[in-house]
């Protein structure tokens, strides 16, 4: 058989992607976090029980929905054994990006700072700590890995345990910035209008907005892993004790065309008996304010973002909020 | 067009319309024109005892074993746990338990306090079977005991007592999100109708907040039992409990999220008793600390 200089080539360029790809595939299955053998009393088997998107369900049933909401690779677990005591149990969690691992991090921050000589983030809007640990569970947050330690039964012994294996987790991996996509965030807007920084979440899925802020059982904003999305309250300063607040969403879509299609969807589902006044004004001018059951709402289409507000008080602060929100649009472009 | 499906949203939730929606856009069912005109009633005991579970969450199986007596005897009016019991089932039944071992498992204690408690009452004990799993465990069974631990559950809501028979269905994949308001619907089933004899919800540790996994940030010492015979009025209750812990957690609102579906379609829909706080009778005993309802 003869072979063309030119099929040659091709064969050539084939081979040699399949073996630099092979190599990284096999450098990234190489890669293992360097956890202690031993830690107290406990021990951990000499290798991690390996989970991926094909036994995720297996694994931890239908939680593992969460995880493939995000960039997910694979998750290490390991159990930390001992003599009459309970387990401890370790989850790396290797997410696709940085991005990922904050946004697991993110859906909670209700933990004190675990305080792992990590090094808190700088200037960020979200709460500062990359670790967080409460009744036995430590949550951290380390360039693309999510981790879980969780203590069955917390003890002094435990804690001290646990915060160890984190001390581990951290240790030498690099500490990147929060989602850039916050910077659409303010701290205050007007003179009355406090963001609460542990109430954001980063996020890509609309199961995991339900979680936060229930909007609908169904995927109305078109919410997948190419897009990315920030939700948060802002609260009115000058009402402590009735705290009103104001809840903001924006979603940043791969390109405007899927933003269009997704406020459509949007607002043919959650805004039906307004479908006339939509399609007279069109979306990319104005804001569009609707006063609904529970206050003022409102969206506003701008490239490949969307800004939405639910439960203003008055249709004023639904505008400075969105507002808001598309001026930091318009200088992170 | 009128003939668009109408979606769910917070809205429906706000407004109060929810189970209208549910029924037209998931059920294919307009439960609105099918309101119950009759008055019902249904009985809830919740037990507690603050000495259930020590400051280490061991739990006291003598304790939870007088908790479950005086669910019994409370729920039923007989004198003793045995003709409670025999008021419930028959000696010829076979008794399927079925606790479970999700997000927060079912203690084994509460389980094994069921057991002894059915052979104590003369029950015998190859008639006794754990009946968690597919579709062939209700068939063996004449007679079941639901025994869920209370939860919050992240995709569902809740996910006590209507989640208990979700492997019943054979397809617990189709159960989640919006299908969550059909999990009625696995108590209908032919071989599942009919003979659930008791709900008895494990409240001695419940997990207020949605996981998806563990957290024992969430959980608390509740230390009861909640028990019924309608699995609607035990999960308003349960749901009820659920939502005053998490109010109470976090100083300020927190309703779950996302809300649930399934029991106002149990009620509505599939008619397996009432949602109505207002026809539930809640009768309660023991420790009366923080009982949230």
């Amino acid at each position: 058989m003869k072979l063309s200089l030119k099929t040659v080539f091709y064969l050539l360029t084939i081979i040699m992607t399949a073996s630099i790809s092979e190599g990284a595939t096999a450098k990234m299955k190489a890669y293992k976090l360097d956890l202690p053998k031993t830690v107290g009393v406990w021990t951990r088997p000499d290798s991690a029980r390996l989970v991926d998107s094909t036994n995720i369900f297996k694994y931890m049933n239908g939680a593992g929905e969460l995880y493939l909401a995000y960039g997910f690779n694979h998750i290490d677990v390991y159990e930390y054994s001992a003599d009459n005591q309970e387990i401890i149990s370790v989850e790396l969690y290797h997410m696709k990006t940085s991005d990922d691992a904050f946004g697991l991090l993110s859906l909670d921050w209700a933990s004190d700072s675990a305080a792992l000589n990590d090094s808190p983030a700088d200037k960020t809007i979200a709460p500062s700590s990359r670790t967080l640990y409460g009744s036995g569970l430590l949550r951290i947050w380390s360039d693309n890995i999510y981790a879980r330690v969780m203590a069955y039964r917390e003890t002094p012994a435990s804690k001290e345990a646990v915060l160890s294996l984190g001390r581990a987790i951290v240790a030498n991996r690099k500490t990147p910035p929060e989602p850039e996509l916050l910077n659409v965030l303010s701290h205050t807007i007007g003179s009355d209008w406090k963001l609460r920084k542990d109430r954001i979440g980063y996020f890509r899925s609309y199961l995991v907005l339900n979680s936060l802020y229930y909007v609908s059982h169904e995927n109305i904003l078109n919410l997948d892993l190419s897009t990315e999305a920030v939700t948060a309250p802002y609260e009115k300063m000058s009402d402590t004790e009735n705290r009103r607040r104001a809840q903001f969403l924006f979603v940043k879509y791969a390109n405007p065309d899927l933003a269009r299609q997704a406020l459509e969807h949007f607002h043919k589902a959650y805004l039906p008996e307004h479908k006339q006044n939509f399609a007279a004004s069109p979306m990319t001018e104005s804001p569009n304010f609707f006063k609904l059951e529970d206050g003022w709402s409102g969206y506003k289409l701008h490239d490949k973002y969307i800004m939405l507000v639910f439960e203003c008080p008055d249709q004023e602060t639904a505008g400075i909020i969105i507002q808001s929100g598309l001026r930091s649009a318009l200088f992170q472009k | 067009m009128k003939d668009e499906r109408h979606v769910i949203t917070r809205r429906d939730f706000i407004r109060g319309t929810v189970g209208a929606a549910v029924g037209t856009s998931i059920l294919g069912f307009d439960w609105s024109e099918a309101e119950a005109k009759a008055v019902r009633s249904s009985l809830v005991t919740v037990v507690r005892d603050k000495n259930a579970m020590d400051s280490s969450k061991n739990v006291d199986s003598a304790i939870v074993k007088k908790m479950l007596d005086q669910t019994l005897t409370s729920f039923t009016g007989k004198k003793n746990a045995k003709d409670a019991w025999l008021s419930l089932v028959k000696p010829d039944d076979t008794i399927g338990l079925v606790p479970t071992d999700h997000l927060n498992p079912t203690h084994d204690e509460v389980t094994d306090a069921v057991r002894s408690s059915l052979m104590d009452a003369g029950i015998p004990k190859k008639r006794i079977i754990m009946a968690q799993g597919d579709p062939s465990m209700p068939k063996k069974c004449t007679a079941l005991i639901a025994l869920p631990a209370l939860k919050a559950h992240w995709l569902t809501g809740i996910g006590t007592v209507f989640k208990t028979y979700i492997m019943y269905s054979g397809s617990p994949d189709s159960y989640h999100e919006e299908n969550s308001a059909k999990l009625g619907e696995i108590w209908n089933l032919p071989f599942v109708k009919g003979k659930t004899k008791l709900v008895l919800v494990d409240a001695l540790y419940p997990l207020c907040d949605k996981g998806p996994q563990p957290d024992p940030r969430y959980k608390w010492a509740y230390n009861g039992l909640i028990a019924g015979t309608d699995p609607v009025a035990v999960e308003t209750v349960s749901l009820q409990i659920l939502n005053e812990k998490r109010k109470a957690m976090r100083g300020e609102p927190w309703p779950l999220s996302p809300p649930p579906l399934c029991v106002e379609a149990a009620d509505k829909m599939y008619k397996l008793g009432t949602s109505q706080m207002k026809e539930i009778k809640i009768e309660h005993f023991g420790w009366k600390q923080d009982l949230l309802l």
